[in-house]
C-alpha cells in the first residue's frame, strides 16, 4: 500500500488541531475547487484535498491514520501488525497481508462503512452506488458524426465482507449527434455499484472539444477565417469554402470589409433532436501579397494615382 | 467486462426531469431545492411555481448540471442556501461573460 502524507497535503503539522485543519481545508478548497478555480490540476489537487480533509477531519479516521506511523508520500508500507485489530471493526478477515493494491483512502473509508453496516444490522443496509464525474475530450469531426468511446471508470466497491477494492473498468459510451464544447451527458447506472439492494449510480461525462485547425467553436456555431485578395474584397468575388459538411461557394460582396463576419446558414454543428444545424461565419481577412510582381506595383501605382479614397479622413 | 454501448443522454432544454428526479441526480435535498427556486436561481419549466405543488414542478434537463454544481458547493464550502444561491449566480455571470469572450475571440482574426 502507498502512503500518503494527509498533513502535507492539507499543509499543516501532525498535531494540528481540528480548528486549524478546517481552515487548511477551507483555503484550498476555495483555491483549487474546480467549480470556481481557473489554476491548471484544480480538480487533481481538490481531489488530493478532500481526501486528505476526509480523514483528518474525523476523529476516529485521523486516530487510525496516525496509528499507520508516518512514511514518505508514495512509499511502499504495512501498518503496525496490531492496526488491523484496534481499527477495523469487521475487516479483521482482510488480514492485512495482500494490502499492495488498496487504497490507503478506500481502507479508511472502509472502517466506518463496516461500522455503520454493523450498527444498522446487514439486513436494514441499503446504500446508492456513487455517481462518477468524467471529462471526455472529442474532436470536431467525432460530434458532427456521433462516436462511440471507451471510459476507463476507476471505482471502489466493497464486498459483503465489509473489504474494499478498487477496479478499473471500461464502459463504452455512445455519444449522440449534437453534442457540443462544455455540454454535458449522462449515462444511466453506469456508476457506482448500489449496495444492499440500492440503485447504481450515474456516469457523468463533461464534453470538451479538441482545438480544430480551421474552425472556432461558439456553441453550435462555427468561425472560420476566410483571406480575401484587396480587389476580391474591393470587387466582391466567389470563393470555394470548406465546412464541415463540404465545400460551398461563399458570396463576398463588394466592398468587403477585414473582420466583417458573412453567415452561411446551417453549416455548423448538428443540433440534438435533428433541430437545425448551427451557422458558420466567415470572418473576412484581407491580405495582401507579401512579394508585388514588376506589373502588379505598376497596377497598384496607378489605382493609387487614380483613387481619391483617403481612408484616415476622419482624422482631420 | 460487457462490451454492450451505452448510450449518454445529452442535457438539454427538450427533455425534463420532476423535482424527485433532480434530488436523486443532484443530491440536494427536495428542501434545499424549493429554496433555490425561491431564490430565483433554478426556476422550473411548468407552471408559475408558486401555483403548482412542488411535487408536480418540472425542470429542464440542464438544470441537472446545476444541482449537481450546487450540490459539491454547498458540500465543499459548508454553504447555507443563502450563500448557494449567491454562489450559483456569480458562477452564472461568470459563465456568461466567459461565453461572450468566446465568442467575441472567435470573430477576432489572428
Amino acid at each position: 500500500m502507498k502512503y500518503k502524507d494527509y498533513y502535507a497535503t492539507l499543509g499543516v503539522e501532525r498535531g494540528a488541531s481540528e480548528e486549524d485543519i478546517k481552515k487548511a481545508y477551507r483555503k484550498l478548497a476555495r483555491k483549487y475547487h474546480p467549480d470556481v478555480s481557473k489554476e491548471k490540476d484544480a480538480e487533481e489537487k481538490f481531489k488530493e484535498v478532500g481526501e486528505a480533509y476526509e480523514v483528518l477531519k474525523d476523529a476516529e479516521k485521523r486516530a487510525a491514520y496516525d496509528q499507520m506511523g508516518s512514511y514518505q508520500p508514495g512509499q511502499d508500507f504495512r501498518p503496525p501488525p496490531d492496526w488491523g485489530n484496534r481499527f477495523s471493526s469487521g475487516a479483521d478477515s482482510q488480514g492485512f497481508q495482500d494490502l499492495g493494491d488498496i487504497d490507503l483512502f478506500d481502507l479508511l473509508a472502509g472502517l466506518n462503512r463496516g461500522r455503520a453496516r454493523g450498527a444498522r444490522g446487514d439486513a436494514e443496509f441499503r446504500m446508492p452506488g456513487q455517481d462518477f464525474e468524467a471529462h471526455v475530450q472529442v474532436r470536431l469531426d467525432d460530434v458532427i458524426k456521433g462516436i462511440e468511446i471507451e471510459i476507463p471508470v476507476a471505482s471502489t466497491e466493497m464486498a459483503e465482507d465489509g473489504t474494499v477494492r478498487r477496479t478499473t473498468r471500461t464502459v463504452k459510451v455512445r455519444i449522440p449527434k449534437g453534442a457540443t464544447d462544455g455540454q454535458r451527458l449522462r449515462v444511466p447506472g453506469k456508476g457506482g455499484q448500489g449496495m444492499g439492494g440500492g440503485r447504481a449510480g450515474d456516469l457523468y461525462l463533461d464534453i470538451k472539444l479538441e482545438p480544430h485547425e480551421l474552425y472556432k467553436v461558439d456553441g453550435h456555431d462555427l468561425y472560420l477565417e476566410v483571406p480575401v485578395a484587396p480587389w476580391e474584397a474591393a470587387l466582391g468575388a466567389s470563393a470555394e469554402i470548406p465546412t464541415p459538411s463540404g465545400k460551398v461557394n461563399l458570396k463576398i460582396p463588394p466592398g468587403s470589409r477585414a473582420g466583417q463576419k458573412l453567415r452561411v446558414r446551417g453549416r455548423g454543428l448538428p443540433r440534438p433532436h435533428g433541430g437545425e444545424s448551427g451557422d458558420l461565419y466567415a470572418v473576412l481577412q484581407i491580405v495582401t501579397p507579401s512579394v508585388l510582381s514588376e506589373a502588379e506595383k505598376e497596377l497598384y501605382g496607378k489605382l493609387a494615382q487614380a483613387s481619391s479614397f483617403n481612408p484616415r479622413a476622419h482624422f482631420g | 467486462m460487457s462490451s454492450e454501448t451505452y448510450f449518454a443522454a445529452l442535457f438539454t432544454e427538450h427533455s425534463d426531469v420532476a423535482l424527485d428526479e433532480l434530488v436523486q441526480a443532484s443530491g440536494l435535498t427536495a428542501e434545499e431545492i424549493v429554496e433555490l427556486v425561491e431564490h430565483g436561481v433554478l426556476t422550473p419549466i411548468s407552471a408559475p411555481p408558486a401555483r403548482l405543488p412542488s411535487s408536480a414542478w418540472r425542470f429542464s434537463a440542464t438544470t441537472i448540471a446545476i444541482g449537481r454544481r450546487a450540490s459539491r458547493l454547498k458540500t465543499d464550502f459548508d454553504l447555507n442556501v443563502s450563500g448557494l444561491a449567491l454562489a450559483l449566480t456569480y458562477l452564472e455571470r461568470i459563465e456568461a461573460l466567459e461565453q461572450e469572450l468566446n465568442r467575441l475571440r472567435c470573430s477576432l482574426l489572428r
